[in-house]
């Protein structure tokens, strides 16, 4: 390993009020040029350590422990510091890191300007060369837009680019892309470990799921709770020859299992026909999709971002009316309905979404839950009460306090809202958008066995939208496959993992099979 | 969402419905506290400077000034208040409403009271008691206010959020997602708008009086008292001074209930 760049003592970070510290006596060595995975749970004090590295922790947090740059004296963390060596931060588009009514590109060439004080001129003209060296990144043009017209994909890049701009010495990357589909996610990875070798910064990635410990061949530390529980390289901690914890860790991620049984065909009604459908607005240009969902089955729609999935969804909540083809759900066709009848067939549609702000934060947990029952069943105090408390018991929200805020709750509790909200609609048919997005390994184990619950005992069909095919295959069985606004593959998922046909088909399971991680002998 | 109050924010806001608390109370024991009827000449010698016996000196009718002052307030306040009741419901409330109807409804109210917004509430409170009446003038300051307080509630409420689209993705009703709103933001935020109006009534009420538009004698309010006392101010400054020193506490203490927000207008 070549000179250490930063070297942390006895770390420990606690927030105001807080019953245990969120790093308790964290110590690490970071050479020049070296890479460390991070790895734990949401809330395991990967974040503080990013905060406080950065030199922006929380004003009331209380801070101890010693930091020394490079050849420089151990100074007190206490006195917060400044980072002595050029630090880059490479958050997640999901972190919302700009604001709303300026392009993102403007915003992206202040932030490296103030670090290069440098004119914003020059700073863009970094992040285009930036950009050009990222093979597979976009042109700087597609950065030019206010945040909301752009995709998270492009904002990671976006991201990425304005961070090596800075030429750092030491980049901490905070979950940078989380809520990302696979294939990108790859693209990305790739990018940053070729810039990586090619400028020689220092990297500390701090990630809940497996891809970037997969990716990169530096250390990893298990961290939980604040506290370092194991360290070693990617193939010693997947070995099965782990801690106990490391192995739970490593057993959760989620993973793909194309020796599963095939499950029994659906033989009900059917529930949601699409005929000819074709979302692409102007003159027709090609076949339309056409597809069936019986009531109680399941359908992933696989694709990146921007394939024609989401757009597909809409037309099926009745959202946005298809240019060309016919939607029918429950026998009645929502192209014909009015809007007024449109709102009441929707009733009987669940949706559960990966986007945080799905839910009113100003609203209380237990308002969360009741509004579709008051709202569509005018049921009785009692009545409401007792089905809230199911579905909260469902998802293992029993226990919160029920006039708690939704802005108070974590991602996690929120998504586990969106399902007993769902719950308790009784719908016929469940629309699951990107449900485990951004979230941890645990996390997404439970939400997986939370929303497998919800089918099982109340038996709605599910339409799952998801780049990710472990996820698709933990909740569907069969899946259509999209690229660029087509079907280009169809069939059971088992059957499409065996033998994959079309070339998109086959990275998007490249795309989430780790082979240089043994999970089989973890899990065991 | 309303955002959070900070530590000197809240200080600032409890100061001022302090105030308006013993402002409240000052009014209500004016009988007590003041030394004459309002409107009573004669109680002391013309134009006395502040003295034991008339803290805040006589006018040129030889009223106690104090005593006026307490009196004054009370109707100034009085008349603030339903005012302020009147901007609350036509202005925070249906702007509120406003924002959730079919669009080009709500387009239209929103471009109609914007544009009656841009034109001072003063001038919009003289063309209203020109069109009704002089003793009508408590609710043309509220008619006048309404604009403005409409635009801000519609403002606030953001129809294109995530959740409301989430919301009517799972076919909530725009009724319900205004039951929301009045649930959540408009309660919140009733008191802050309450205290919003009162300031931006009270300037106008006061200034309508100060006119001759507003307080009809031989009731008097703070605006009244302070335009008869152009006579005298230039030789005894305490009959308008105290009066208008009145109405800036008022003004000021609902101004700091409401919360003094970089840049905001009245």
């Amino acid at each position: 390993m070549s000179a250490c760049l930063i070297e942390v003592s006895e770390l420990s970070v606690t927030a105001q009020g807080a019953a245990r510290p969120e790093l308790d006596r964290f110590s690490l060595s970071l050479g020049a040029g070296e890479s460390v995975v991070v790895l734990g749970e949401a809330g395991s004090g990967k974040e503080a350590l990013l905060r406080v590295l950065g030199g922006f922790p929380e004003k009331t947090e209380a801070i101890a422990g010693s930091i020394r740059f490079g050849d420089r004296e151990a100074r007190s963390i206490a006195k917060r510091p400044r980072p002595a060596i050029r630090t880059a931060y490479l958050p997640s588009p999901q972190s919302k890191p700009f604001v709303p009514h300026a392009s993102v590109l403007s915003q992206l060439s202040r932030v490296v300007a103030r670090k290069l004080a440098e004119p914003p001129a020059s700073a863009r003209e970094e992040i285009r060369l930036a950009l050009e060296r990222l093979k597979g990144a976009p042109p700087l043009s597609a950065l030019n837009h206010v945040p909301s017209k752009l995709d998270s994909v492009t904002m990671a890049w976006g991201l990425l680019a304005a961070c090596l701009a800075q030429t750092p010495e030491l980049v901490l990357a905070d979950h940078p892309f989380a809520d990302i589909g696979p294939i990108a996610v790859c693209a990305l990875l790739d990018a940053l470990a070729a810039e990586q070798k090619r400028l020689g910064f220092a990297l500390l990635y701090a990630t809940g799921t497996l891809q970037p410990v997969a990716r990169f061949a530096g250390r990893v530390l298990v961290i939980r709770e604040g506290r370092v529980v194991e360290e070693g390289n990617a193939a010693r901690l997947a070995s099965g020859h782990s801690h106990a914890y490391t192995r739970m860790l490593f057993k959760a991620m989620p993973k793909l299992d194309a020796e599963r049984p095939k499950t029994r065909n659906v033989r009900g009604q059917p529930l949601l026909q699409v005929h000819d459908l074709d979302l692409a607005p102007g003159p027709r240009r090609r076949e339309g999709l056409t597809f069936e969902l019986r009531r109680g089955a399941s359908l992933a729609l696989v694709g990146e971002e921007g394939s024609g999935r989401r757009e597909l969804a809409h037309a099926v909540l009745g959202l946005e009316r298809p240019p060309q083809g016919r939607v029918v759900f429950d026998a009645v066709d929502l192209g014909v309905l009015s809007p007024g009848m449109t709102l009441r067939m929707r009733r009987r549609i669940a949706f559960i979404t990966g986007a945080d702000d799905a839910l009113d934060p100003r609203m209380t947990l237990w308002d969360t839950v009741d509004e579709p029952l008051r709202a569509h069943l005018g049921l009785s105090s009692d009545l409401v009460a007792g089905y809230r408390e199911a579905a909260l018991k469902r998802v293992g929200l029993a226990s919160y306090d029920g006039r708690r805020s939704v802005a108070s709750l974590g991602a996690f509790d929120r998504r586990r809202l969106q399902v007993a909200r769902a719950i308790v609609g009784a719908p016929l048919l469940a629309v699951v958008d990107e449900p485990l997005r951004g979230m941890d390994a645990f996390a997404q184990t439970i939400l997986r066995e939370v929303l497998s619950d919800f089918r099982t005992y109340q038996g709605p069909a599910f339409l799952v939208i998801t780049a990710d095919f472990t996820v698709a295959q933990a909740l569907a069985d069969d899946a259509l496959v999209f690229h660029e606004g087509k079907v280009v593959e169809r069939g059971a998922i088992v059957d499409i993992l065996k033998a994959p046909k079309h070339p998109h088909t086959k990275e998007l399971i490249k795309a989430v099979s780790l082979p240089n991680l043994s999970l089989d002998a973890a899990a065991g | 969402m309303s955002a959070r109050p900070s530590a000197f924010g809240g200080t600032l806001r409890a100061i001022g419905w302090i105030g308006l608390g013993l402002t409240a109370v000052a009014v209500a024991l004016s009988d007590f506290l003041a030394r004459a009827p309002a409107g009573a000449t004669g109680v002391g010698p013309m134009l006395e400077a502040p003295s034991e016996a008339h803290p805040f000196g006589t006018d040129l009718l030889g009223r106690d000034v104090l005593s006026e002052a307490l009196h004054g307030l009370s109707v100034t306040l009085g008349d603030a208040l339903l005012a302020t009741l009147v901007a609350v419901l036509l202005g925070g409330l249906a702007g509120a409403m406003a924002a959730r109807l079919p669009n080009p409804m709500s387009a239209v109210l929103r471009w109609l009271f914007g544009v009656l917004a841009a034109i001072p509430a003063l001038l919009l409170a003289i063309v209203i008691i020109g069109l009704t009446a002089r003793d009508y003038a408590a609710l043309a300051a509220g008619l006048a206010a309404a604009p403005f307080a409409f635009v801000r509630a519609f403002d606030k409420v953001d129809v294109k959020s995530t959740h409301a689209e989430y919301a009517r993705a799972t076919g909530i009703s725009s009724t319900t997602l205004l039951k929301r709103d009045l649930t959540y933001e408009f309660r919140d935020t009733l008191a802050q708008t309450a205290a919003r109006a009162l300031a931006a009534v009270t300037i106008i009420l006061s200034t309508l009086s100060f006119l001759g538009f507003g307080s009809i004698p031989p009731g008097r309010d703070l605006g009244l008292m302070i335009a008869a006392a152009k006579a005298s101010y230039l030789s005894a400054w305490w009959t308008a001074a105290f009066p208008a020193l009145a109405l800036v506490a008022l003004i000021l203490f609902a101004r700091l209930a409401a919360g003094l927000d970089e840049g905001e207008r009245a």
